[in-house]
């Protein structure tokens, strides 16, 4: 459970993956997510933790909270 | 500039796997990437080397090697998962293949074709040319 006000329509657990997996799963999930998706991307990575929001910002998606669930952090991402 | 042209002549692992970890991020978020491997940089992409291991690294290669392949997969797994989301096209040197006396069924299945110098400046016309 994390605790986090984002109920995610979808949960990517890309944890244990190195930089660039959790990324690209999110890619992935968001290219055929329809706008406004919620999306949970699980990654134990600290990089990625700090890329994902640079792709999102680009992309023009949102971050909506970076919950740290202590082995990992949760990134909820709602699509545009 | 639409794109990156990126011109790969190394073997070593570590700069063949930031080539793919960059080109496949790009090439996911919908900026086109052509890759042209000529020289040394074809070398990690034959299969009986993919097969063996025996690339040529350094420390940082190493500790890639020693990782779980489902935790960090590999040049030519990560350009393979590109191909499958974004614009992303491979293409072989045909001199260093002809001097290596090798065609493409020598190689892992990533290259879109063998290319000529022409042939790739052609593509890369329109794209920041990177050398790697």
């Amino acid at each position: 459970m994390n605790d986090s006000d984002y109920d995610p329509d979808v949960t990517i657990d890309s944890r244990d993956a190195t930089c660039p997996g959790p990324l690209m799963d999110l890619i992935g999930k968001v290219k055929e997510a329809e706008p406004g998706t919620v999306i949970e991307l699980r990654t134990s990575d600290s990089g990625s933790k700090s890329d994902v929001p640079e792709w999102l910002d680009e992309a023009g998606h949102d971050l909506l909270d970076t919950v740290d669930n202590g082995d990992y952090w949760s990134l909820f991402v709602r699509t545009n | 500039m639409s794109g990156y042209a990126i011109v790969l002549a190394s073997r070593e692992l570590s700069r063949v796997q930031a080539v793919s970890t960059i080109a496949s991020v790009a090439a996911a978020s919908d900026v086109p990437v052509q890759i042209f491997a000529t020289m040394e940089g074809l070398l990690p992409f034959r299969t009986e080397t993919v097969e063996s291991g025996d690339f040529d690294f350094g420390p940082v290669g190493a500790k890639m090697l020693e990782a779980d392949g489902a935790e960090m997969p590999l040049f030519y797994e990560q350009f393979a998962q590109a191909k499958g989301i974004g614009d992303i096209e491979l293409y072989a040197c045909e001199m260093a293949m002809d001097l290596l006396e090798t065609d493409l069924d020598d190689y892992v299945d990533v290259f879109d074709d063998t290319l000529g110098v022409s042939g790739f400046l052609n593509r890369a016309r329109d794209k920041q040319v990177v050398f790697v």
